[in-house]
């Protein structure tokens, strides 16, 4: 996965963002979870559509972050969420 | 007028193929669009909540028992409006579905399946669909009475509760109601986080459940509710009545008595972890998420410890 993957949400995901924190229900693992607030940003992002590094350039615009910091986290962050089959 | 205490297995149905010892029956389609006998000629019709149930295809056993059983619950009069969902018990002609483990502790398991027309359901001891109209079911037991027939019968309606109420903006929550001074507090957790002991610590407030509450979505507001489903170690509700909500309490045992404030998606999350049967598929889960939304918008929730007395509820009262 490089910054040039599209990635969808998975339809057995139900998600809702509340105060800028998205709650998501994971049918088939039974799990709820809560992600922190740039989790949630690039959760929301994720829409089959844009590319990762289109993902990336929007988080850059609004969170004063090093751009390799920011990278480097959006993929160790999409890859949790790829793992854990919420998004593919 | 048949009168049935057997059950179908005892009474020599063959419609279908035995289950095997230590093997599920899944029930195929086909299994659905057979015509299978009732149990009898009556019904009886009840109300969860906002919703009317009618159950007919009863033997005369079976309707007595039901009419005792439920008795808060029965829906009559001559005004009485049609069902919101007619439900015919008939005999299952297999003695089991899914297969009951042998020894160990009984993990419980129900299989799902959305058709063309219908959604199906089953577990050990039933096997029920309903059309996609949603207004009418089929509920095939394996026993016409006694244990399994009970369980058939509560295993069957909860999920279909909890999809029925969601339908309408309301939850099922797996959580204790308790009514104290005209409003209801619902203690939710997972097993063994004290819901029980709550009720045991209340001898002077109304119970509408020590395990799963109805929340409706009503003018106004959220009102809590008991539902007429209390197998034999849980507790049956005190009322039919229902009650405005003064706060949602997720119970945790500790030393200490306080309560912490849970907001936003932590408080969601809270909520949402507690939802019985409508998180095990994507469109549901997105429906009782949207639900828990609007409920939090009006409910707060708190995040309770406390320990086995009732101090605890002053904590809660606070203002």
């Amino acid at each position: 996965m490089d910054l040039n993957t599209v990635l969808s949400k998975s339809p057995d995901a139900a998600s809702r963002t509340y105060d800028g924190q998205a709650t998501i229900v994971l049918p088939s693992r039974a799990e709820v979870k809560v992600l922190n607030e740039l989790g949630s940003r690039v959760w929301d992002a994720i829409d089959g559509r844009r590319t990762l590094a289109q993902i990336l350039a929007t988080l850059l615009e609004e969170y004063d972050v090093p751009r390799e910091q920011a990278e480097r986290d959006v993929l160790d962050f999409v890859g949790e969420l790829r793992t854990q089959g919420m998004v593919s | 007028m048949t009168t049935a205490t057997d059950s179908g297995r005892q009474a020599g149905f063959s419609l279908d193929p035995p289950a095997h010892a230590g093997a599920d029956f899944v029930p195929d389609e086909g299994f659905f669009s057979r015509v299978r006998p009732g149990f009898g000629p009556h019904a009886i019709s009840v109300r969860i909540g906002p919703l009317r149930v009618r159950l007919e295809g009863l033997a005369r056993e079976q309707w007595e028992s039901l009419m005792t059983r439920f008795r808060p619950f029965l829906d009559g009069g001559a005004a009485m409006p049609a069902p919101d969902l007619t439900v015919r018990l008939t005999r299952a002609g297999v003695p089991a579905f899914l297969a009951l483990p042998a020894t160990g502790t009984e993990v419980y398991r129900m299989g799902r399946r959305t058709r063309p027309g219908a959604r199906d359901c089953w577990s050990y001891e039933f096997a029920g669909t309903v059309s996609s109209t949603r207004r009418e079911a089929e509920l095939a037991l394996v026993e016409s009475s006694g244990p399994l027939f009970e369980r058939g019968l509560e295993n069957f309606l909860r999920p279909l509760t909890a999809s029925f109420i969601l339908e309408r903006g309301g939850l099922l929550v797996h959580g204790a109601g308790v009514v104290r001074e005209g409003r209801a507090y619902i203690f939710f957790g997972p097993s063994g986080s004290g819901k029980t002991t709550v009720t045991q610590l209340s001898p002077r407030e109304v119970i509408l459940s020590d395990d799963l509450t109805l929340i409706v979505a009503a003018a106004g507001g959220f009102r809590a509710a008991g539902i007429p489903f209390g197998l034999a170690h849980h507790h049956f509700p005190d009322t039919n009545e229902s009650f405005p909500i003064a706060a949602l309490v997720r119970l945790i045992q500790s030393p200490e008595v306080r309560r912490e404030r849970l907001m936003g998606a932590r408080a969601l999350a809270e909520v949402a972890s507690c939802l019985p049967f409508v998180n095990q598929e994507g469109g549901e889960a997105a429906m009782a998420l949207e639900a828990a939304d609007r409920l939090l918008r009006k409910v707060p929730v708190w995040r309770l410890f406390f320990r086995k007395d009732d101090s605890f509820w002053k904590v809660i009262q606070e203002s």
